[in-house]
């Protein structure tokens, strides 16, 4: 498991269900149908992305599919970060 | 036109026992008693009532175990225009006392009379409860008079002191006409009684019955949940017509599994009071080869509102939610949506229902703000809020989504905390849960769930989720789940006490 991936997933299981063991929160689970994150937990995930990785989250982005699962909030982070880089 | 009066039961009564004296109008213990002989019964306790000379202006109450004698002191009370409270003999005295108190009675009658020692015993004790300063104004008569006024029941109460619900002399002529009609209750037509006496089932079982010149299976109240006792008394009376929650049900499936034994007799299968299984609904057709099937559903408020047959049963056709059912004729129903208007079409919302049965309202007539509600838009129409929420289908029937104590708005959606119990307490490793609604400054609340799981199970609040995905719409996924091992809080009754979980988790946040 990378880095970014391992963060994410330790992040979610602290704030959101911490009788889990971080192990058993799969990459492609649906956050989102599940209820573990609802609207007002995803604002929680994006000030934590935020702040974690220095990026900057339009609010127009903020669209759920970007935030449905593990997987999905990597490839947000990792897109925002080379969007940094090209700059 | 007919006139109705409030000697309905008993003129009825009396054409029966002209017409037929012989025919039998009561299965007792295995004995027959004749209309001649229940009128022989209901003749002496009428002479006891008239000679104890009570005030006309004032009701009697009724203190008794279902029995012939019971039946007769009650067509006794009928024919000399009594209106009589007929509360549950479980109750405890200093409740029965209180009851009695409130309706104002003027004495209370007990089959074995007036001059008995159990009638005298109860008589100090409504004597202490009108004297008592809380209880002392009797709410006797009701509003709109008690001149029409004949049973008067109570409600369960599960909180409280049971309500008292006033019964006019044409709301149960109207009830034991239709459901003599819907269910072919006639001189030869054997119907079983299994609820007690206080039961507004008895209309059914017992009044329409005998108005009706038809004959009476009594069950036992002290045998009511023995199987066999039940199987014999069905099959050696030849009962035709059968009325009971559930559980009567479910006690002949387990006879049926045993030994077999079919209730060929039976033409008309009625389960009311409560949800019965689809699992017990389905052997049904096993056990009455010759029935049709019914659900009712009613309260002591309305009596008997909507009516479902199920259609197709031996065929598998079995509903997995099973309706409540349609209007019965003369029944006006209404499904209000939150902002109080009538729903049209499908969707749910509160049940609500006029049917030409009810009650005028509570005898305490305080009880009926917000229960019994005049609606403008409906021609100034009262009507009874039953506090169900119900959904009504593309086809018109309406089924039970739960009650409406426990409904919460989650983001606008209203969501039933029961389904998401009900959800995750059918998962195998959950032993009780609670779910409990946490007011939200942005979601108005949100759905907290504290769940005891086997102590050996390993599931967690993510398996959990997994199980409820497929179960529950997103709203009705709590938002938070707290798996615990120990017992959760339970109420006198030994309910889960959501009061209880919801204070221990809103201490739990106080301290961070």
């Amino acid at each position: 498991m990378d880095e970014t991936t391992a963060k994410i997933k330790a992040f979610i299981v602290e704030e959101f269900m911490p009788d889990v063991p971080v192990e058993d929160l799969d990459d492609d689970y649906d956050l989102l149908t599940g209820g573990v994150v609802d609207s007002l937990g995803l604002l929680k995930v994006v000030a934590w992305l935020e702040d974690e990785f220095d990026i900057g989250v339009d609010d127009s982005e903020l669209g759920p599919d970007s935030f449905r699962t593990v997987a999905a909030i990597k490839a947000y982070v990792d897109q925002a970060r080379d969007g940094a880089h090209a700059e | 036109m007919s006139q109705t009066t409030t000697r309905s039961i008993a003129d009825h009564f009396a054409d029966q026992v002209e017409r037929q004296p012989d025919a039998q109008a009561l299965l007792w213990e295995g004995e027959p008693i004749s209309y001649a002989e229940l009128k022989g019964l209901a003749d002496s306790a009428y002479s006891e009532i008239e000679s104890a000379r009570l005030p006309d202006d004032r009701p009697v109450g009724i203190r008794a175990k279902k029995s012939p004698e019971a039946i007769a002191l009650i067509l006794a009370s009928l024919r000399a225009g009594k209106s009589f409270l007929l509360p549950s003999i479980e109750l405890a005295p200093e409740t029965l006392a209180a009851l009695f108190a409130q309706a104002g009675v003027s004495q209370v009658l007990s089959p074995h009379g007036p001059r008995s020692e159990s009638a005298a015993s109860l008589r100090a004790l409504v004597d202490e409860a009108r004297a008592a300063p809380e209880t002392s104004d009797s709410e006797w008569p009701p509003v709109g008079g008690g001149g029409d006024v004949t049973f008067m029941l109570t409600t369960s109460g599960s909180t409280g002191l049971p309500k008292i619900v006033p019964l006019t002399a044409a709301g149960v002529d109207a009830f034991t006409d239709w459901a003599a009609a819907q269910f072919e209750i006639k001189p030869g037509t054997v119907v079983a009684n299994y609820a007690p006496l206080n039961f507004d089932l008895c209309l059914l079982d017992i009044w329409t019955t005998l108005k009706h010149g038809g004959c009476v299976a009594m069950v036992d109240q002290d045998r009511a949940t023995q199987g066999a006792y039940l199987a014999d008394l069905v099959n050696d009376n030849q009962v035709n017509v059968l009325q009971a929650v559930p559980m009567l049900y479910r006690l002949l499936i387990d006879v049926n599994r045993e030994d077999g034994r079919t209730f060929p007799s039976v033409r008309h299968v009625i389960t009311t009071g409560d949800k019965i299984p689809p699992s017990s609904l389905a052997e049904l057709p096993t056990l009455f080869p010759n029935a049709r099937f019914y659900n009712v559903y009613g309260c002591t408020e309305t009596n008997d509102s909507l009516i479902h047959e199920f259609l197709g049963l031996a065929d598998g056709n079995v509903p997995t939610n099973i309706p409540v059912g349609q209007p019965i004729p003369g029944v006006i129903a209404r499904v209000q949506t939150d902002d109080g208007s009538a729903l049209e079409g499908t969707g749910t919302g509160e049940f609500m229902v006029w049917t030409p049965f009810q009650t005028r309202g509570y005898l305490k007539s305080s009880l009926n703000e917000g229960k019994f509600v005049m609606l403008e838009d409906d021609g100034g129409r009262t009507y009874y809020k039953s506090g169900d929420i119900v959904r009504r289908h593309d086809d018109g029937t309406l089924t039970l989504e739960g009650r409406a104590d426990f409904y919460v708005k989650v983001r606008g959606v209203r969501v039933s905390t029961q389904v998401v119990e009900q959800a995750i307490q059918e998962h195998p490793a959950v032993i009780e849960v609670a779910v409990i609604a946490v007011p939200d400054e942005l979601a108005g609340a949100r759905l907290h769930a504290t769940v005891r799981r086997e102590a050996d199970a390993k599931l967690n609040s993510l398996q959990l989720r997994q199980h409820c995905a497929t179960r529950l719409a997103r709203t009705e996924m709590p938002s938070t789940i707290q798996i615990v091992t120990e017992p959760l809080p339970k109420t006198s009754t030994g309910k889960v006490d959501r009061k209880a979980v919801a204070a221990e988790l809103e201490r739990s946040r106080a301290n961070g």
